[in-house]
């Protein structure tokens, strides 16, 4: 449950799914994306072991400071690695587009409490353009995938999913459209 | 005596009084509440997600927001009396 590129994904659901319709692909950003977050945990978490240090550089000792008021600050700066953490794993894991028999579905959360659900049936998508690009999205295979659909400009865009050619390439696959293959005619 | 070692001693004694150990219990008491509150926007906030987007895993981070807004409440209250 925990990859960013799930064929067929058993046991998930999602609001307003009808009785026959199956997921057949499930798409998060990259695990790669997850880096930010991460890296501000672990500063986070080294605060403490690194606090003695940065107070004798400048010339502040933390004895002065009560033990119970030191456990106060230490708690607050464990607060502030679980929240990071559990904010940043709760983005990624449910910010996801899923694409069915019938639909494209892209879920959006964003801080704070925004949630933001765009459906394209696929009868109405006309084209999808993938696109790769910067160090990382090169080296780990991620990047954007856009689909428009008639009448409308944008209606959905995929950020730093990976394998996004291929992803591009099975939305056209379900609305019926001729084009090229990836990777071969 | 040299400045540096005034303000040195200065510094030293503001710490070590009582109005720096209320300012630091403000401080923390303060942040707490609002450690709290984000909590419990947290706890509506994966409510919506888990509604939204299914999965055999959600009720685990239910349970977990839940969890972690019953122990930001408690510490205000600990804070409130240790402190």
């Amino acid at each position: 449950m925990f990859h960013s590129y799930i064929e067929n994904p058993e046991s998930c659901r999602f609001e307003g799914q009808n009785p026959d319709e199956k997921i057949l692909l499930l798409l998060r950003a990259h695990p790669i994306t997850n880096i930010p977050w991460i890296f501000f945990s672990i500063v986070f978490f080294l605060v403490p072991f690194l606090a003695p240090r940065l107070a004798h550089f400048f010339g502040f000792s933390l004895s002065l400071i009560p033990n119970t008021y030191l456990i106060a600050l230490l708690i607050i700066d464990y607060l502030v690695v679980l929240i990071i953490a559990f904010e940043g794993f709760l983005y990624w894991y449910f910010n996801v587009t899923l694409i069915t028999a019938q639909k494209i579905i892209d879920i959006d959360f964003e801080p704070v409490l925004y949630k933001g659900v765009d459906l394209a049936p696929l009868s109405k998508i006309e084209e999808t353009d993938s696109k790769t690009a910067g160090i990382f999205g090169t080296f780990f295979n991620f990047g954007n995938v856009a689909v428009q659909t008639a009448g409308a400009t944008v209606a959905i865009e995929m950020r730093n999913v990976p394998r996004p050619a291929h992803v591009a390439d099975i939305i056209l696959d379900q609305a019926g459209i001729p084009h090229q293959h990836v990777g071969g005619p | 005596m040299p400045v540096g070692v005034t303000s040195l001693s200065l510094i030293t004694s503001f710490i070590t009084s009582n109005y720096f150990l209320i300012i630091i219990k403000a401080g923390i008491l303060l942040i707490l509440v609002f450690y709290a509150i984000f909590a419990l926007i947290i706890i509506k906030q994966v409510s919506s997600m888990a509604k939204t987007f299914v999965t055999n895993i959600s009720p685990i981070f239910s349970t977990f927001a839940v969890f972690n807004a019953i122990f930001a409440l408690v510490l205000i209250v600990l804070a409130a009396g240790v402190l």
